[in-house]
């Protein structure tokens, strides 16, 4: 405390003002938006000035920031501690570090200013072009300070220790506190020019498209509708419903300390970039999803996935511009990706590996990107990917691409669910989808040519159950032999003997029966389980179904031995009358 | 619930002994088990029981008194039994030894029991045959590493040429088996092939090899000469003593080969 009030005198020695006795209180009355009103009405026709288009990257042992415009360009780097994740804020970059809380030109990397702030950690910071805000907090205190570009500080003001992110706007700051309060501090006078009471978590204020937005899940537009912010009438938009794997949120608390090292929830992220017009809605329709080496987009009315990235190594952070969508990786590229396609629009680097990163694309213009390949192989890649860290999303994709007709699909759920570098889940949700499938059956037929083979290192038995449903349900005659030989293999699970017999009966031939009579030979007396059991009636069925005389005859045999399974036996015997009364009906 | 095998036949190895100490005792021929009549009804009655009692008369008359009943015990694995009598008709067949029986024992190298595969893999190295030459291969790629084991091994023993391929595979893919069938099998070029394989895959593995190797009339001295090179060049102690003891079992092989293991002797035995 006596820090903080030691620093306090130190910065007002510097050329700060005085701070009113009304402001951040919590004995302030709901005025029905009049103040806020007021406010708007004199300040909304202001736009806030785009900002650089810039991704800056703490690396090192962090002690340095990097740098680089999405424009392209050589990067920068600034060497200084760096104790929290830095913050890009229209044309600068404010970090703090070693006790110094320090302001970057955002496009050179150029120092601005620097302000000796003690123990006191940055949680986010605010900038118009000319005052850049920022809130501090300490142990026992917070502070809000306004610096000009000069360094000097033109306000400072005590807040509540639930300080969030503030923003600059049209002159005066936006001071989220205590989740629901935006206050607006005139920094001329040091007074609470408004406040708005917000039905929903606001812990950051911050300017995109122009405009001016609070909130942290939910968006809140500074609008014309702020003033009915406390009957939940504001100007609101809403991530959609979507499941996503790590259940990301759009941004972390602003009353939060954030550390210079990316964590895994920086890297399971949910990004949108709101517009400034009306309705107010995400641009590019599309919001964003991260998971470690994953970026997915997504449709904003249907939810749809739209495109996936498939990352090298994984991604420390994103943002959503207007139309680009850019993603920060841990080795230092930046990628800038179409929002609308996935395509790839260039890619930049920050000169290495670096340890977190701060993205910002709010006037990032369209350019040409290279034509993105189809939904379905987009996912396949990131299917195919082998870190264990991956498999939430990789659930979540296959879900994804077994909604699609396209017939490589099948080829991709083949192989996967034959592969046995597969994560377990994975094979169990692909055989799933494959069972589920109407088209590329040539890829099942393919698949199922293939059997376990210890010296030719096929040491996972394909999906064969699965795709016996599959191939069952598509009538696809010529898979009947292929199945057939599956029977007789032992290195296929109970069940997909089980469900090959039970496909045989619909797709087999004559040609079937050796095989058929093969397996009933072998499992009539011995099946172990429910699924070899299944299966040998299943055969008995096909034998009675098309194998002539001498199958009936096997059938009969199996019936009349006291050797064969009773299980077995009841079946068999009902599927016998069955067969026959169709039979007799014809 | 099976019975051991050893505990089920104790009567056969007590016969055994007894056909040992009676060739002790100059004897020539062992006794004649006689296979009581109703065997045969026996092995048709569809009691599981009976079966197995049948079964275990059969393998105590041996081939003199069993051989007869070798179509009916076919029958019987064609027509379909339980895992456990399985096992035992497989069991008896190769006590039999009779390669008409080879068609139908391979059928059971693809049950999905692994002890009836085993079985089955272990009875066709006896009954052998071309049915059970083309089934070994293919249980050379089985899930079970006894029955991939066994079948390289009994692809060694019944001389199965056309098999070295398969074989050579099987090796790299650490069916240690194959290392001792190859080295029983190779020709020139193939066992310079194994030779090649010295200091790649355990010593261990590959000495049984090349020892077979080493003491068949039908290999070339030349590709002799050869592989003794190959273990002088390990030069390890164990390298050494393979060859000592190789070269001590020397008696009435090529002059030019004994030279090769004696130099070869001598080059590693300061070996480490």
């Amino acid at each position: 405390m006596r820090k903080a009030a030691l620093i306090a005198v130190m910065v007002l020695a510097c050329g700060g003002g005085q701070t009113h006795a009304n402001l951040f209180s919590t004995n302030w009355q709901d005025d029905g938006g009049s103040s806020i009103a007021a406010l708007q009405q004199k300040i909304g026709a202001a736009r806030a000035a785009i900002g650089a288009d810039v991704a800056v990257g703490v690396a090192g042992n962090s002690d340095k920031l990097v740098g680089v415009s999405l424009a392209g360009g050589a990067p920068w780097s600034f060497a200084h501690a760096i104790d929290v994740r830095p913050t890009i804020t229209g044309s600068v970059v404010v970090a703090e570090g070693g006790g110094e809380l320090f302001c970057l030109d955002a496009a050179s990397g150029r120092k601005l200013w620097g302000r000796d702030v003690g123990s006191l950690a940055m949680r986010g910071a605010g900038d118009d072009g000319k005052v850049t805000v920022v809130s501090l907090k300490g142990a026992q205190t917070a502070l809000v300070l306004a610096i000009s570009r000069d360094g000097a500080v033109v306000r400072q003001v005590d807040a509540p220790d639930t300080v969030g992110v503030p923003a600059m706007f049209g002159g005066y700051a936006f001071v989220p506190w205590s989740y629901q309060y935006v206050s607006v501090l005139d920094l001329s006078s040091g007074d609470e020019a408004g406040r708005v009471l917000a039905r929903g978590k606001v812990s950051h204020a911050f300017t995109a498209s122009g405009a001016l937005f609070f909130g942290e899940q939910d968006l809140f537009r500074f609008d014309e509708r702020i003033k009915d912010a406390s009957r939940n009438h504001a100007t609101r938009i809403s991530l959609p419903q979507r499941e996503l794997p790590g259940t990301p949120s759009l941004m972390a608390s602003g009353e939060d300390k954030i550390g210079p090292v990316a964590t895994a929830l920086d890297k399971t992220r949910m990004y949108a970039h709101p517009s400034s017009g009306e309705p107010i809605a995400f641009d590019a329709q599309r919001f964003y999803g991260t998971y470690f080496r994953l970026a997915m987009a997504f449709d904003t009315h249907s939810t749809k996935l739209a495109w996936v990235y498939s990352g090298k190594v994984e991604l420390l952070s994103a943002a959503a511009g207007p139309s680009s969508f850019v993603v920060c990786n841990e080795d230092g590229s930046v990628v800038i990706l179409d929002a609308r396609t996935g395509g790839m629009e260039r890619e930049l680097s920050l000169g290495g590996p670096i340890k977190s990163c701060v993205v910002q694309a709010d006037g990032l213009a369209a350019q040409t990107a290279q034509p993105a390949p189809p939904l379905a192989q987009q996912i396949a890649v990131a299917l195919t990917n082998r870190d264990s860290e991956m498999i939430s999303g990789q659930r979540l994709l296959l879900r994804e691409i077994a909604t699609l007709d396209d017939e490589a699909v099948t080829k991709t759920l083949v192989d996967l669910a034959s592969n046995p570098l597969t994560a377990p889940l994975l094979i169990a949700d692909a055989r799933v989808a494959l069972a589920a499938r109407r088209s590329g059956a040539k890829y099942m037929l393919d698949a199922l040519a293939l059997h376990y083979d210890f010296l030719h290192d096929v040491l996972l038995t394909p999906p064969v159950g699965p795709m016996a449903q599959a191939l069952a349900a598509m009538k696809e005659k010529s898979a009947a032999p292929l199945l057939a030989a599956h029977l007789l293999d032992p290195a296929d699970t109970d069940d997909d003997v089980k469900q090959a017999a039970a496909a045989l009966v619909d797709l087999g031939d004559a040609s079937e029966v050796p095989a058929l009579k093969q397996f009933m030979t072998l499992y009539r007396a011995s099946a172990d389980s429910e699924g070899v059991a299944g299966a040998v009636v299943s055969a008995g069925q096909s034998l009675l179904l098309y194998g002539g005389a001498d199958g009936r005859k096997l059938v009969d045999q199996a019936l009349a031995d006291p050797m064969t399974l009773d299980a077995v036996k009841s079946r068999l015997s009902a599927v016998e009358q069955q067969v026959d009364a169709q039979h007799k009906a014809k | 619930m099976l019975s051991h095998p050893f505990r089920r036949f104790a009567p056969m190895v007590f016969v055994s002994s007894l056909a040992i100490v009676a060739d002790v005792h100059a004897d020539p021929k062992p006794p004649q088990v006689t296979v009581p009549k109703t065997v045969g009804a026996d092995l048709k009655s569809g009691n599981a029981d009976k079966i197995r009692t049948a079964l275990d008369e059969i393998r105590l008359a041996g081939k003199g008194g069993g051989t007869a009943f070798v179509v009916p015990i076919v029958e019987l694995l064609q027509k379909g039994v339980t895992s456990q009598l399985a096992e035992a008709a497989l069991d008896t067949l190769a006590d039999l030894e009779a390669e008409a029986a080879s068609a139908v024992i391979a059928e059971y190298t693809q049950d999905r029991n692994v002890r009836v595969r085993q079985a089955a893999t272990k009875a066709l190295v006896k009954t052998k045959g071309a049915a059970a030459i083309k089934a070994l291969v293919h249980s050379l790629s089985d899930q079970d590493p006894m029955v991939r084991g066994v079948a390289a091994n009994g692809l060694g023993q019944m001389k199965a040429k056309a098999a070295i391929g398969d074989l050579f595979l099987a090796l790299d893919h650490h069916v240690n088996e194959a290392s001792v069938a190859i080295g029983m099998l190779c020709g020139a070029q193939e066992c310079e092939q194994l030779g090649s394989r010295v200091g790649k895959i355990p010593f261990d593995v590959v000495s049984g090899a090349i020892e077979q190797a080493l003491f068949r009339p039908d290999v070339p001295d030349d590709t002799k000469i050869k592989l003794v090179g190959r273990i002088r060049e390990l030069g390890t102690n164990e390298a050494n003593k393979f060859l000592r003891e190789t070269a001590k079992r020397w008696s009435q092989g090529s002059a030019r080969v004994k030279q090769a293991l004696d130099q070869a002797v001598q080059a590693t035995g300061g070996g480490s």
